[in-house]
């Protein structure tokens, strides 16, 4: 094994355009871009397309490059009495692909994701994306005003989850290895890399210190509280109120991280004799989410749909991975067409 | 790797007509014969073109070259099915869940509450029981149909009554129904149990297990003794798509059976 090189290295901001031209000829590359005035992860084919001074968070998560709106599961030819199925999980063996600019919150939805994806049972679509893509996070000098990843244990310190991550001090990034890969990059590239000094990482340190401090002066309840708070207020009048303002159009679920129910359908060709089968994202706010055959719906009342979303992040997911599954990334709050702002509903359920 | 989306072909060997538009399916895998599974336990059944859905495997689990499934046309996919036929290819995936506890009931008396189409579910356990019937007590099955031609597994019900106790109802009768008429519930005056060595265990319509469950409790029934086989919209079985969810457990994975100590103590209301 060769010397593990530990020591962070920091690299100017012409260089890192260098850095993922270089990982462009090896890579498909996943990167913030601009586009009519949102920033969007996109698949990018020069460095100068990537935006990665970006505020806040993008418009949705990374979650769509490992587990997409709508996955081709497989497609099916049927042949006078066979059926020939060609798995298109397959043609994803060979991918190699490089992530730029995941915030923490991120990062950590996508462990989140693992968690639920990669277990007993597992998501081979989304296993394989996971393990061929590499990391290059990014941390946030400035938070927005939905942040609130210090609340939630997902940010703006993040130790785990990405092979390289950068934090901009200013002309240049600090970067901090997080893995043999991330480290393996580093080697292969060390002539664009210089070694950080001890003010480059007190530089880091201020920042995240700063980003903390200004989340943490919008008080958030205890998250170990939340659990019991929301057993015990399953019924409680609150519920109608959010029911009543929600307008079930799932747009929280859409650009959540770790939101990742989705429902299975064909989608036949005109032929009738082939077709896709397509894993597509559901919203566990729309009331089709749990009709059975016959009509039955469980949850008809909106009420009973905006509370499956509360209570799946912050209390059932408990029983499920362990921990709650909320990020703090805010999309939710800065995307809702009713202004319903999931802070104001755990400190209200607190409260109670 | 294996993927589990993937489904395995099956062919349809035969059908049978049970009811207007109940039909059982026989089917058996290309890669040859039935399926390992508990009484219980369901599939996810694909007719190519329309998707996929689950259903309680109807066959006994003793049966190694085929398997059943009956089915009630209510929906696109139930119709497409219906209108295939012998030799025709659809998908299999699983099976799934956990299924009834043959295991533990040993020993006991079992009662079995079904109600129109759920009596599919109990027909494996019912066929498991009388095949090991010295292993089991008294065994009654009380179950209720909409009319006396919607009862499905007719011949069966006739064959079972001998080495189990059977007890029938209709919500409706007609010219020719001499037994009773009204809900399943109305059947526990004919029947007597001792419910502290007794399981029941139950699949119907949510509201005929609600009442089914206050009748259990008020003979006595203990909690972890009142089962039920829920019904949830379970896409893809292992505990992903978030559609079966009930307070957090996954009926596809965690059930779909599951005893009244767990479901009363679930935060929406299962039954």
């Amino acid at each position: 094994m060769g010397e593990r090189m530990d020591k962070a290295k920091t690299i100017s901001k012409d260089a890192f355009k260098e850095f993922i031209g270089r990982l462009l000829e090896n890579f498909q590359v996943i990167a913030p871009v601009r586009r009519e005035g949102k920033v969007f992860y996109d698949l990018v084919s020069h460095p100068n397309e990537v935006m990665i001074e970006y505020k806040g968070h993008t418009l949705l998560p990374p979650k769509r490059f490992f587990f997409p709106e709508k996955e081709i599961l497989f497609t099916y030819e049927l042949v006078n009495d066979e059926v020939i199925i060609y798995d298109k999980c397959e043609e994803l063996e060979g991918l190699k692909r490089v992530l730029i600019g995941a915030r923490a919150c991120d990062i950590k939805g996508l462990e989140y994701l693992d968690k639920v994806f990669i277990g007993e049972y597992h998501n081979p679509y989304y296993k394989v994306r996971r393990e061929n893509t590499l990391i290059i996070g990014l941390t946030c000098n400035e938070p927005m005003d939905y942040c609130f990843c210090a609340h939630t244990g997902s940010g703006p310190r993040i130790e785990s989850g990405y092979d390289l991550l950068l934090t901009d001090l200013g002309d240049y990034y600090l970067v901090d290895v997080g893995s043999e890969e991330g480290e393996k990059i580093l080697k292969y590239n060390i002539d664009i890399f210089k070694d950080a000094s001890e003010e480059d990482l007190q530089a880091k340190e201020k920042i995240l210190s700063n980003v903390e401090a200004r989340i943490r002066e919008d008080p958030f309840p205890d998250l170990d509280k939340m659990y019991d708070s929301l057993i015990k207020n399953f019924n409680a009048e609150l519920w109608e109120k959010y029911g009543e303002r929600c307008l079930a159009c799932g747009k929280c679920n859409f650009v959540c991280p770790t939101c990742r129910c989705f429902d299975i359908y064909d989608d036949p060709n005109l032929d009738l004799k082939s077709g896709r089968r397509i894993m597509v994202w559901d919203s566990c706010h729309f009331l089709s989410f749990t009709r059975v055959a016959g009509g039955l719906v469980f949850r008809k009342e909106r009420p009973s749909r905006i509370k499956q979303r509360v209570y799946h992040k912050y209390c059932y997911s408990i029983d499920e991975i362990g921990s709650i599954s909320c990020t703090g990334c805010g999309r939710c709050i800065d995307v809702c067409p009713a202004s319903i702002d999931i802070r104001e509903i755990v400190r209200e359920v607190v409260k109670l | 790797m294996k993927n589990p989306y993937i489904p395995k072909l099956a062919v349809i060997e035969d059908m049978r007509e049970e009811a207007p538009g109940i039909r059982t399916f026989r089917l058996k895998l290309k890669e040859g014969g039935g399926l390992d599974f508990n009484p219980g336990q369901f599939i996810e059944l694909t007719v190519f073109g329309y998707g996929e859905a689950p259903f309680s495997i109807s066959s006994s689990p003793l049966l190694k070259d085929f398997f059943e499934l009956t089915i009630r046309k209510i929906g696109t996919l139930t119709s497409a099915l219906f209108k295939l036929n012998k030799g025709n290819t659809v998908g299999i995936r699983g099976p799934f869940g956990n299924g009834w506890p043959i295991e533990k009931m040993k020993g006991m008396n079992v009662l079995m509450v079904g109600g129109g189409i759920g009596i599919a579910p109990l027909k494996p356990v019912i066929e498991y029981i009388i095949a090991n019937r010295e292993d089991y007590n008294n065994v009654i099955l009380l179950y209720g149909a909409r009319t006396p031609s919607d009862i499905v597994f007719k011949k069966e019900l006739e064959k079972w009554s001998k080495p189990i106790e059977i007890h029938l109802t209709v919500d409706i009768g007609d010219e020719t129904w001499r037994g009773r008429t009204g809900v399943v519930t109305v059947l526990f005056d004919e029947i007597e149990v001792n419910p502290k060595e007794t399981y029941a265990i139950q699949c119907g319509p949510p509201i005929m297990m609600h009442f089914v469950t206050k009748k259990l409790i008020e003979l006595g029934f203990p909690e972890d003794r009142i089962l039920f086989s829920l019904e949830r919209l379970m896409k893809c079985g292992m505990g992903f798509c978030g559609h079966c969810m009930i307070s957090g457990k996954f009926v596809c994975r965690d059930g779909p059976v599951f005893d009244y100590g767990q479901v009363k103590n679930f935060l929406e209301i299962a039954v």
